[in-house]
């Protein structure tokens, strides 16, 4: 795109074509007050708050949100005009704001709150009664609703339509009356209801998990990766007091442009559990690590077949790598089982990247609910059919939401016959000239289909019409440990021993088991019969990384420090290759790191780790009051 | 499995036939829910979800619609709703107290509420466009035009025995039709300018 030479508050500012003066704005460090605009929702110029002036053009204020850039345009944030447009909209909302900023959730990190203090009038002239809702409303388990609080900039509703593709969420009656409500006042269903929570402006949207826990300046934030699936969010959790108290979404365009799923968001609670497991115990008596894992070395040492071994979905790449020395050495010939893996093999080489799923323009979806498989590239490959004009073909033998776009091709297969619809597609008519890139995400059907023959049917496909291959793995690090050769698949019955690693095995602790272990952060039934029982940290107290399902190696931080006896599981893992006879003695993560990057190319990105220290944003400036 | 649905099956299809006039198929929406309500006097929560089934959007969208909009109910109406216009003009001719005469002569103490008998209720409702007959209101889809008194028992009582009363349809079925008066109480007026263009 040209780009386009303009002057913002006298700064001389050049961008792309088509870019708003609202975003032109922020590349100078300028900030103007948006309710409604948000730059992965379509402009809407809904609230009027970034009213601007500009030459050539109307004398009179103008919405920077619905402006894009022109050559030679002069833009005034600061005239007399624009600062008193900006704070007459800002007295307008107030009008019915309830005073509830002191009980209120969002105060803190409010943008009405902030907007008012820079762009508002110091004093109130309202005096006048206002608008009474019943609040707060739950809209479902985990979002309340304040409707005096709301601002009606619609970023939750259009939220819902443009990107989640639901429309549960809608705006009832008109005018001043309006508000924000859910279908017959019924709960929320979707998956992805809460990012409604990070984008409300105001109080209005709040986590009925997190409400009345803590103030924002009373947490510590920390840059981390969501542990529940293989697409790898980028997360921001907050910690207080020891405790994980929020989880919100933290933008990386490459992977989940700013959304997270309810799963990743909410599904937190368990680190905080009262009950949680912090001391090893042998046979329900407490006792230290060493004799612990002595016992259990005891237990599962030379048992070849015998042992069995369940990882958890989301064990790290360097946990991974340390298990691979205990199953080279020691433990070889043991059955591996990883929770929640797919049959989808190792990759061969790279993999189609989740954020050139943007430019397909065809977007085949085989043997794969993404929606509940892969959230997020869910929302990627509704975002390149709405707003990019990709078309959708579904191959599952059930209904799917994508199916809500009325042009999706949905062919329903019958179970386990997924690879011979895939075969018959090369003759499909929009494969035909699809006129530019076409992406094939393959799941595995939860295990129903033939995984040679469909995995063998899409690359033949991806050959024919010039396609790229995105294999969906579900577990979290399944990437990962499949590259480590770790993320074993074996049944495991018929095991006289077994390590059981995250929660017990899907399909229960076989009853040829005579030996357990069990290695969980939770108390579970049966663990009292367990031989030993060691406690496990969770994602909010680990470090290390995953390999999301397209390749990227991601770091987690913990936000949460560990308490000892609990011990971080390399740590774990160390020494209970010791007790096994291995030398393992890795002093602290970055040498296992280091190691694991020099012998494992596909995690080459670990001799780089990042910076502790999370990159700060600009701070943006905004005028002094009117 | 087979539910029973609460619009009709032949109402249904008219609804699916709609989508088909629009350049934007949830257009019909409008439409569809005019059609649902004529049927079944006002909107459920499962006349609207058959709406939006049979136009295949979903069921919050078309409740967002029928919110935003007055003339779609929510709630039982009378069998014969008054739209009792109190704009300005019909109130300098009267609105006020011919919506109080109205009240007593269907029994009930406020707007919305249905009387006893089921066949009535009313509403105050914004200028309806036809000012110069102030005050008027509308009944069942037709305008009544220069209102008193004796011309709101007479709609009143013709609903309550239809059969004792004139025909309901002498009355005119658009706003642009003027009503039919005799010569003698035709109030001089200027012939209406015609407009320039459309
Ligand atoms: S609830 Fe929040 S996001 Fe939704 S319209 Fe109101 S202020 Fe905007
Ligand atoms: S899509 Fe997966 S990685 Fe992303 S937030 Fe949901 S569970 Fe976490
Ligand atoms: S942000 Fe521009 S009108 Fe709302
Ligand atoms: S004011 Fe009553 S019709 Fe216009």
């Amino acid at each position: 795109m040209p780009d386009i030479n303009l002057t913002i508050d006298g700064h001389k500012v050049t961008v792309p074509a088509g870019t708003l003066i609202v975003e032109a704005a922020k590349t100078v460090g300028i900030e103007i007050p948006v309710f409604c605009y948000h730059h992965k929702l379509d402009p809407v110029g809904a609230c009027r708050l970034c009213l601007v002036d500009f030459s050539p053009g109307p004398p009179r204020p103008q919405t920077a949100c619905t402006t894009p850039v022109a050559e030679g345009m002069v833009v005034r944030t600061q005239s007399a005009m624009a600062v008193q447009a900006r704070a007459d909209i800002l007295e307008f909302e107030l009008v019915n704001h309830p005073l509830d900023c002191p009980v209120c959730d969002k105060g803190g990190e409010c943008p009405l709150q902030d907007f008012t203090f820079r762009h508002g009038y110091p004093t109130s002239r309202i005096d006048g009664p206002r608008l009474h809702f019943k609040k707060p409303i739950p809209l479902s388990e985990n979002i309340a609703l304040d409707r005096e609080r709301c601002v009606l900039c619609y970023r939750c509703t259009r939220y819902y339509d443009e990107i989640a593709w639901e429309q549960e969420l809608t705006v009832a009656q008109r005018g001043v009356q309006s508000f924000i409500t859910s279908q017959f006042d019924q709960p929320l269903q979707s998956n992805f209801s809460g990012n409604i929570i990070d984008l409300c402006p105001v109080g209005a949207l709040t986590s009925r998990v997190w409400r009345f826990e803590s103030r924002p300046w009373d947490m510590t934030h920390t840059e981390s990766v969501c542990s529940k699936c293989a697409v790898g969010c980028n997360t921001t959790m907050w910690q207080r007091r020891g405790q994980l108290v929020r989880i919100t979404s933290r933008e990386n365009d490459d992977i989940d442009e700013g959304w997270i799923c309810d799963r990743g968001r909410f599904d937190y609670t368990d680190v905080n559990e009262p009950s949680r497991l912090r001391t090893p115990t042998i046979r329900g008596a407490k006792s230290t690590w060493a004799d612990a894992l002595a016992a259990t070395a005891g237990g599962i040492k030379g048992k070849g077949a015998k042992l069995g071994i369940s990882l958890p979905a989301d064990l790290t790449n360097e946990e991974a790598f340390l298990f691979r020395r205990l199953l080279d050495g020691p433990l070889k010939g043991a059955k591996v089982k990883m929770h929640g893996r797919t049959a989808i093999p190792a990759p061969a080489g790279p993999t189609m990247p989740i954020k050139e799923i943007d430019d397909a323009r065809v977007i085949v979806v085989v043997a794969s609910d993404i929606e509940n498989d892969v959230p997020i590239i869910d929302l990627r490959v509704k975002k390149a059919v709405s707003k990019r004009g990709a078309k959708l073909i579904v191959i599952y033998p059930e209904g799917v939401d994508l199916d809500r776009n009325p042009h999706t091709v949905h062919i329903r297969n019958a179970k386990g016959a997924a690879a011979e619809e895939v075969r018959k597609l090369s003759s499909h008519e929009l494969l035909q000239n699809p006129g530019g890139p076409v992406a094939i995400l393959f799941g595995d059907g939860h295990g129903s289909e033939d995984m040679n023959d469909l995995a063998s049917a899409c690359g033949a496909l991806a050959e024919q019409v010039g396609g790229k291959e995105m294999p969906l793995y579900r577990a979290t690090n399944e990437r990962g440990a499949l590259a480590l050769g770790v993320a074993g698949w074996d049944s495991l019955d018929g095991v006289e021993a077994l390590l059981s690693w995250g929660p017990p095995p899907t399909a229960g602790v076989p009853t040829s088991v005579r030996f357990l272990a069990a290695w969980d952060h939770l108390p579970r039934d049966g663990y009292d019969k367990a031989a030993v029982v060691l406690p496990a940290t969770t994602f909010a107290e680990r470090q290390g990384s995953y390999t999301n399902l397209e390749g990227t190696v991601q770091f987690l931080r913990p936000p949460v420090a560990i308490n000892p006896p609990l011990k971080e599981a390399w740590e774990v893992l160390n020494e209970l290759g010791a007790a096994l006879g291995l030398e393992l003695d890795y002093p602290g993560i970055f040498p296992i790191q280091r190691d694991a990057a020099a012998k494992t190319p596909a995690l080459a990105a670990l001799a780089q780790t990042p910076s502790p220290e999370p990159v700060t944003g600009p701070v943006l400036v905004g005028p002094a009051h009117p | 499995m087979k539910t029973t649905s609460v619009l009709s099956a032949h109402l249904i299809d008219e609804i699916k036939a709609l989508p088909a006039r629009y350049p934007q198929p949830r257009s019909a929406v409008m439409p569809a829910l005019d059609l649902a309500q004529e049927e079944l006097g006002y909107l459920t929560p499962e006349a609207m979800t058959e709406v939006a089934t049979a136009l295949q959007l979903d069921a919050g969208y078309v409740e967002g619609v029928a919110t935003f909009y007055t003339l779609f109910h929510l709630e039982p109406i009378g069998k014969h709703r008054f739209y009792m216009c109190t704009n300005l003009s019909c109130t300098l001719r009267g609105a006020e107290e011919l919506v109080e005469h109205l009240r007593g002569a269907i029994g009930v103490h406020e707007a919305g509420e249905v009387s006893k008998d089921g066949l009535f209720s009313y509403e105050e409702v914004e200028c309806m466009g036809a000012c110069e007959y102030a005050p008027m209101c509308r009944v069942d889809h037709r305008y009544h035009y220069d209102l008193t008194a004796e011309k709101v028992d007479g709609l009143v009582a013709e609903r309550r025995s239809p059969a004792a009363a004139a025909p309901l349809s002498s009355s005119p079925l658009s706003p642009t039709l003027p009503p039919e008066r005799g010569e003698g109480d035709k109030p001089k007026r200027a012939p209406k300018k015609k407009k320039a263009d459309g």
